[in-house]
Parts: C-alpha cells; sequence; structure tokens
C-alpha cells in the first residue's frame, strides 16, 4: 500500500467514525441508531486494519477482525435486542432538540482540536494528525449519554464513547498487543450486559426507560 | 529501666484491650480494670524514674509507620504529664471494676479503655510529629467510644459525641498544620531536629505555628472559646471515664501548648504569653461562674475543670510573658506552679468525678437537687469527696492550696516591673485568682452541702447504699493522693526543676529550693511549709476539740428540742437546694450569665388567690454556644441547603457535570 493511499484510506474511516457519531445525535429512530453504531465499529475496525495493513503488522490485522466482530455484530445485536424488547421505537423528546445538540457536537470537536494541538504537534504521522476525531467522539458520546431520555441511546452512547477511546488508542499508540484489545472487549461486553439487563429491569419497574422519571428516587 | 517500664505498658495495655476482647462479661471487667490499672503503674514508675533523675529514655521505631516512623522522647516535662495521667488510671482502673460490674460493661468499652490510658500517658512521650499525631488521635478515638458508652440509655450522650467527635478533629486539624509548618521550617519531623531548625523560621511565621497550635491544644484542653464539647462530653462518660478525661486528657492540651510553645519554638514575643494569660483568665472566669450555677453534679466539675486548665494557663501565660521581660526565675516559678496545679487536679479532679459516679451509680440520678443526706448513708463516699472538694477549693491542709499557693506568689511578686505589660495584666490576674477562688468556695460548699448533708429529697436519695468495695479502694486511694501531695510537695521540688529545664524557652536554674520541710521559691521572698502548716492545723484543732470538751465536762449539758419558730417538722421541701443555694450569686452575675428563668404558677381553680403549684426552672446557656457555635452552625447548614440545589436528583444534570469537567479539564490541561 502507498503511503498517499494509507493517508487517505485512513482518513475516511477515521473520519467516517466522526461523521457517523453525528449521524447518531441526528437521527431520531433507534433501530437506526443501533445499526449506525454498528457501522462505527466496522470503520473503527477500518482504521485498525488500514494501519495493520500498512505497517505490515499481522497482529493489528487480527485485532481489526476481533473488533469487526465484535463492534459491529455482537454488541449492535445486543442493542437491537434491547431496542425490540421495548415498545419504544423513537427518542420522543430529547433535553435540548436536533439542530442545538448537532451546533453541539461542532463545538465539541472544535474543543477536541483546540486541546490536541500539542499532542498532534509532536508527530507528522498521519495516524497522530487524527487524534483529535477520536477525542471529539469521545464527547459527543458524553453529549448523546446527556442529553438523551431513552436508557437504551445511552448504552448506545456508551458504545460510542468506547469505540473513540479504542480510536485514539489504535491512532496513538500505532499497534495494540492482542491481549489488551481482548481485555478491553470483554470490558465492553460485561458493561453492555449489565446496561441491558438494567434497562430492562427498568423498564418491567417503571413501564418505560425514560432516566428522568427517576429523579423521584432521589433521597 | 525508663524503657522497661513504658514497654511493661505497652505489653499490659496489649493484653487488657485482649481480655476486654475475648473474656465474657464479668471477667472481662474484673481483667481489664487489673491489667489497665498495671499498665498504668508501670507507666508512672517511667514516669517517676525520669522525673527522680534518670536520663531521658529516647527510642526510634522508623518501620513502625510510614512517613517518619515513631520516636520516643521522654524527658521530665513529659514525665509529668505521664505521671499525672497515672495518677488517675490506676485508681480509676480499680473504681472500674466495680463500677462496670453494674454499668457499661460491653467489649467496645472494655477494649477502648485500655487504650485510652495507655494513649494518655504516651502521648507526652512522642518524639515526633507522625508519632504525636498517630497517639493523639488513638485518644481521641478510644475517648470517643467510651463517651458513647452509655448512649443506648442516653440520647444526651450522642449530641455530646457529636460535639465532641467534631471540636476534636477540628482541633486534630489545627495542630497537624502547625506542625507541618513548624516540621517543613526546620527541616525535619523529629523534635529535636524541630527545637535546633526553629531558628530558620520568621517571626511573622512561628507566630502563625503557636497561634494554630494554641487553638488546636487549647480546645482539648477545654479553655474558652473552644471549650464547648467539655461540659458536654464529660458528664455523659462513663465516670472513672471522665475522671481520666478531665483529670489526664485536658491536661494534653496544656502539654502541647507548653511543648510546641516555648520548648519546640523556643519562646516568642511577650504578647504570646499574654494571649495565654488572657485566654486562662477569661476561662477561669467563665468555667467557675458556669459551675457555680450548675445543678448537674457533672456538669458542675466539668465546667469546674475548664476553670483549673484556666488557672494552669494563668501559671504558663504568666510565665511567658515574665520570661520576655527577662525575669527568668519568676518565669520558672510560674511554670512549675502550672505544672504543680497540673498534677494536684489531676489528684483531686479524678477523685471528684470518681465520688460523683458513686453517687450516680447509687441513686441514678446527677442532680444535686434531688440528693441530699447521702453522708449518713455513703460514709467513704462523703469523707473522700470532702477531701476533694477542699483540695479543689485550694484550703489549707491539702494540695490545690500548695499550687494555688505558688502562682499567686509568682503573680504578686511580678509586680514591681518595669514592662508596662506585666504592670497592667498582673493586678488583674490577681484579682482574677482571687474571685475564682471565693467561687470555687461556694460551688464546693453548695456541691457537697447539696449532695451529702441534711435530708434527702428524693426516694432514690434515700434508698442510696454505699458503692462496692473496689470503688471505694479507687476514692480512698486518690483521697490520699491528695493528702500526700499536700504534706510533701518538699519532694516534688526537684522533679519540677527537672522539668522546667526542659522547657527550653522557660527555663532558669531551680524555681523551688527545699531543705526537706520548707519550700523556698528563688528569687522572691516568700516560703511556706505544708507539713508544718497541716501540723499547725492539727494542733488547733485538737487544742479546739480540747476546750470543747472540758467546757462540756464543767458546765451540765441539757438535750431539749430547739424553738422550731411554730414548726412542727422539718421536710426536705424547706431545705436549700442546689438552685437556690447559687441564687444570691446568680443574681450577682446576672448581667454576665442571662440565666433564663422560668417561673409558672398553678393556681387552684376555686380561686386565684390560692395556688396550687409553684414551677421554677432556670437554665444558664453557653454564651460562647449560643452566640458563635450556633451561628456558625447556621451557615454551614444553609451552604449545605444551597448544595443541595446542584444536587437535585436528575442524571442527566450529573452527566453534564461530569462533561463540563471533562472540557474543563481538557482545556486547562492543554
Amino acid at each position: 500500500m502507498s503511503k498517499t493511499a494509507f493517508v487517505q484510506l485512513l482518513d475516511l474511516a477515521a473520519g467516517l467514525v466522526l461523521v457517523i457519531s453525528f449521524a447518531a445525535l441526528w437521527l431520531r429512530r433507534l433501530a437506526t441508531v443501533a445499526r449506525m453504531i454498528a457501522v462505527q465499529g466496522l470503520a473503527l475496525a477500518a482504521v485498525a486494519a488500514v494501519i495493520g495493513i500498512y505497517e505490515h503488522e499481522s497482529e493489528l490485522v487480527g485485532v481489526a477482525v476481533l473488533v469487526g466482530i465484535l463492534r459491529a455484530g455482537v454488541l449492535p445485536g445486543l442493542i437491537r435486542r434491547a431496542v425490540r424488547a421495548g415498545d419504544e421505537l423513537r427518542e420522543v423528546e430529547s433535553i435540548i432538540n436536533v439542530p442545538a445538540s448537532l451546533l453541539a457536537a461542532s463545538a465539541l470537536t472544535l474543543v477536541s482540536y483546540a486541546t490536541t494541538r500539542d499532542v498532534v504537534a509532536l508527530s507528522p504521522a498521519p495516524q497522530v494528525r487524527a487524534i483529535p476525531l477520536g477525542i471529539a467522539v469521545v464527547l459527543i458520546g458524553m453529549l448523546m449519554i446527556v442529553t438523551r431520555r431513552k436508557a437504551v441511546l445511552q448504552m448506545m452512547a456508551v458504545l460510542m464513547i468506547d469505540n473513540g477511546i479504542a480510536l485514539v488508542m489504535f491512532l496513538g499508540t500505532s499497534g495494540v498487543p492482542l491481549a489488551i484489545e481482548l481485555g478491553i472487549a470483554s470490558d465492553v461486553l460485561l458493561a453492555v450486559f449489565i446496561l441491558q439487563v438494567l434497562t430492562n429491569r427498568i423498564r418491567t419497574k417503571f413501564g418505560g426507560t425514560d432516566l428522568d422519571q427517576l429523579r423521584a428516587l432521589r433521597d | 529501666m525508663v524503657g522497661v517500664a513504658l514497654g511493661i505498658a505497652a505489653i499490659a495495655a496489649t493484653l487488657a484491650m485482649a481480655a476486654g476482647c475475648v473474656l465474657p462479661e464479668r471477667a472481662r471487667v474484673v481483667w481489664v480494670g487489673i491489667l489497665t490499672a498495671a499498665s498504668a503503674t508501670a507507666g508512672g514508675v517511667a514516669g517517676i524514674a525520669v522525673l527522680a533523675g534518670s536520663a531521658r529514655f529516647t527510642a526510634n521505631y522508623p518501620d513502625l509507620l510510614p512517613l517518619g516512623g515513631i520516636r520516643i522522647e521522654f524527658d521530665a516535662l513529659s514525665a509529668i504529664f505521664t505521671v499525672a495521667a497515672a495518677l488517675v488510671a490506676v485508681p480509676a482502673s480499680i473504681y472500674g471494676i466495680g463500677y462496670g460490674l453494674h454499668g457499661p460493661s460491653s467489649r467496645p468499652v472494655q477494649v477502648a479503655y485500655p487504650l485510652l490510658v495507655w494513649s494518655l500517658m504516651m502521648v507526652p512521650a512522642a518524639g515526633n510529629v507522625t508519632g504525636l499525631v498517630v497517639l493523639w488521635e488513638l485518644m481521641a478515638i478510644s475517648s470517643l467510644i467510651l463517651v458513647l458508652a452509655e448512649h443506648q440509655h442516653n440520647p444526651e450522650a450522642r449530641t455530646a459525641a457529636q460535639w465532641y467527635a467534631v471540636v476534636t478533629h477540628l482541633s486534630l486539624l489545627a495542630i497537624v498544620v502547625a506542625l507541618l509548618i513548624l516540621a517543613h521550617g526546620a527541616g525535619g519531623e523529629s523534635f529535636a531536629a524541630m527545637r535546633s531548625g526553629a531558628g530558620r523560621l520568621g517571626p511573622g511565621v512561628t507566630s502563625v505555628v503557636f497561634l494554630l497550635a494554641l487553638l488546636g491544644f487549647g480546645a482539648k484542653a477545654g479553655v474558652v472559646p473552644v471549650h464547648v464539647w467539655l461540659p458536654r462530653a464529660h458528664p455523659e462518660a462513663p465516670s472513672h471515664v471522665s475522671a481520666l478525661m478531665s483529670g489526664a486528657m485536658v491536661k494534653l492540651g496544656i502539654y502541647g501548648v507548653v511543648r510546641v510553645g516555648w520548648d519546640l519554638l523556643g519562646g516568642g514575643p511577650g504578647w504570646w504569653g499574654a494571649v495565654v494569660l488572657i485566654v486562662g483568665l477569661a476561662s477561669a472566669m467563665f468555667g467557675i461562674l458556669h459551675a457555680l450555677l450548675a445543678s448537674d453534679l457533672k456538669r458542675l466539675l466539668a465546667y469546674s475543670t475548664t476553670e483549673n486548665v484556666g488557672l494552669i494557663f494563668i501559671g504558663i501565660g504568666a510565665a511567658g510573658l515574665f520570661a520576655s521581660t527577662g525575669n527568668r526565675p519568676l518565669a520558672a516559678v510560674a511554670l512549675a506552679a502550672a505544672l504543680l496545679h497540673v498534677i494536684n487536679h489531676a489528684a483531686f479532679k479524678g477523685l471528684l468525678f470518681l465520688g460523683a459516679g458513686s453517687i450516680h451509680s447509687a441513686t441514678g440520678t446527677r442532680d444535686l437537687d434531688s440528693l441530699g443526706g447521702l453522708a449518713r448513708r455513703m460514709p467513704v463516699t462523703a469523707a473522700t469527696f470532702a477531701v476533694g472538694a477542699l483540695a479543689i477549693a485550694a484550703l489549707p491542709p491539702l494540695n490545690g492550696f500548695v499550687s494555688e499557693w505558688l502562682l499567686l506568689q509568682s503573680l504578686v511578686h511580678s509586680l514591681p516591673s518595669k514592662a508596662v505589660a506585666v504592670a497592667v495584666a498582673m493586678p488583674v490576674a490577681v484579682a482574677v485568682v482571687a474571685l475564682v477562688g471565693g467561687l470555687v468556695a461556694a460551688t464546693f460548699v453548695k456541691a457537697f452541702g447539696t449532695a451529702f448533708l441534711a435530708m434527702p429529697r428524693s426516694v432514690e436519695a434515700e434508698q442510696a447504699h454505699e458503692s462496692p468495695r473496689t470503688m471505694q479502694i479507687g476514692l480512698v486511694a486518690l483521697a490520699g493522693m491528695c493528702v500526700a501531695l499536700a504534706l510533701a510537695p518538699t519532694v516534688l521540688a526537684e522533679p519540677l526543676r527537672r522539668a522546667t529545664v526542659a522547657v527550653a524557652g522557660l527555663s532558669s536554674g531551680r524555681p523551688i529550693h527545699t531543705n526537706g520541710v520548707y519550700l523556698q521559691l528563688s528569687g522572691i521572698q516568700a516560703g511556706l511549709s505544708p507539713l508544718l502548716l497541716a501540723t499547725g492545723l492539727g494542733v488547733m484543732m485538737v487544742v479546739a476539740l480540747a476546750v470543747v470538751r472540758r467546757r462540756r465536762v464543767h458546765h451540765t449539758v441539757r438535750d431539749i428540742p430547739a424553738w422550731g419558730c411554730g414548726r412542727t417538722l422539718q421536710t426536705a421541701r424547706m431545705e436549700y437546694t442546689a438552685t437556690s443555694f447559687a441564687e444570691p450569686l446568680q443574681r450577682v452575675f446576672d448581667d454576665v450569665l442571662h440565666p433564663e428563668i422560668d417561673v409558672d404558677v398553678d393556681h387552684r381553680t376555686e380561686s386565684r388567690h390560692y395556688i396550687e403549684a409553684i414551677r421554677y426552672r432556670r437554665q444558664t446557656r453557653d454564651a460562647f454556644e449560643q452566640r458563635l457555635y450556633l451561628p456558625l452552625l447556621g451557615v454551614v447548614r444553609r451552604a449545605g441547603d444551597a448544595a443541595r440545589r446542584v444536587q437535585n436528583g436528575s442524571i442527566h444534570r450529573y452527566l453534564t457535570f461530569s462533561l463540563i469537567t471533562l472540557i474543563v479539564v481538557l482545556i486547562a490541561a492543554r
């Protein structure tokens, strides 16, 4: 793979991860957002694969396959089950409306670019240049947690944050040992399992997963 | 020798804690008492050995704790306070056997008690900041557990423990900050390093260290205005613990002030002494006025502790003032007076608290207004309590007299002084000490008179019986100690010299000369022989008795009933109560104390001119609590309520907080 092709492919994949975050904020149907998270996982796997192929690291390619299976297959599958289990199809009213959240997301992207300038300046490598994208995905994931009411959406937001962290990891370290990625993967899997169980419990207890109604549980 | 004794003390205390943990209830109380008494005896022996001239004991255990490890530096100043603690702890532990068999015998109490005794003896022996703070906290926590001992029957104990816990933790904060500043500036956290390096701190920093230490240690000593925990916590603890807290624990606050201010820092400007003196004067007046009006016996004793600590602070403050004006010999006399009063107060206040405990366990009440007539029912308690009351009132053949006499001598003889501060402060101090002396006498006439004399004012007092033998042993031992300290202060002249020499900022040669019988103060034309005084008083009493006898022999005596002014019988309701006894003095100090007085008059339904019942209730609120602490607590509570608005229970809001934090951190750490 030539250097130009590598840079183009890497930027495409990493940019896709960020664009999908915006899409997830923009879309309302829960099932569609879940599909977006799956695509994001796929893009993330592509980032790992591109780096692995360019640097001839077979282990990183293996990691990419693992990431693809987990983040584009298993985890979104679990989420889809959670969506199907409830009768909620869309986020009815978020805390702030869609245009406002898109604006906020743009601002967060700016923040991430502004704050990582020193990191980017460390190395001219194209991977390092893309690190702000990962930070922006993390921040947008948090924004999604804060502004959405449905617990299922928040599960997806947690996955998005994790995707962002993984993106920074691939870009910043150029090659993660398989063991570490396995550990992280099992952590995320466990977290999603727990979240799914909790969401089900909330639903059976309160008839919905609107977290704002939990406020009455205080004190 | 000293090291071995301290080791035995530690081992005995550990065994006592183990006994408190594993043994069944009755055996537990007995063994904890015996082993703790043994531990205190060993600690006392170590202290006496140092005071009698053994070299000071130092040891270093660098691996015992992280940070600096623990250093032990046991010099004569430490020994004075360790001996004072042991002096109360041995009788109190024996007393605790009898007391615990009918009272608090639970495991936490029986484990905390030996720990308290041991830490009381070891705090003065600490030789570095880490050691001092750790031992200090052990002491604070074990005493807190003991204050809570009776919380199941007594909700008051919980409030008391809350106040105590808060004050004691804040005071620890002040102490730690003071010592850390000092250690940082001096370049070492062992006392030896701090002593030699204290000169490197600027005068401003030194004064900050001193004031923080005064605040922190003063809170433990229970001086105004940080005394609020003391009249709450001391009454609620079991009585042998109250005796330890009053007799030994508050003294460690005094130890801290002397150690940090005039040993580690090596003394400072004259206003240090003036501040301590003013705090002492205020505490003495405030304490005794509240004691005067109190009708709860243990509360009365607790306020009297504030008063006595005030007297000791007066001695230390005066010593500081004298030293700064260059009058070193007089400073040594004032310091010796203060240290002697530490020991004396330990003896008589321990005795009085144990006596109050005997009364409480015999009658179930501490309210003087419902006691009375106990002298006949509890003769040993009455006799020993009388000794304690006479001693605390500083009446001649007893020990309180000696130290207060020394204190007054040092204050009076400063007067032809060129320093303005001394010339202004000392006459005031003398007047306050004199006034306090009079009020103490009135207070303890009230306490002894209403509790032990006249007729019982309640059924409980009527059915009282003498306490068990172990408790009597504790009382008699402490009473004997009061007498011994009174008759033989000449023995203490040399130990007191060693202790004052250990305080570098105040010391000089020899404050008290003695030829075995006669005490001669150095630099002052004043002397006293307690032994001769006591003998003289004894001879006078014998002569007086003999004269009365003679008159009886020579005149015929007829017993006839006195004219009852038309009354046919005398009931307990005709007697003075503690409240009514203090009423005239309450009127005198009305403007200072502002007592709340409620008088409810119930009329008969038939006619307004006939009165069914009158209820009189007097309550003296602590002015500092009302004006300083409660408003302060109000501010804290309002701040807390305001903070609750931030925490409204919405998960989204909490998550927003973390998002904002993340962004702020990202921007700030860029």
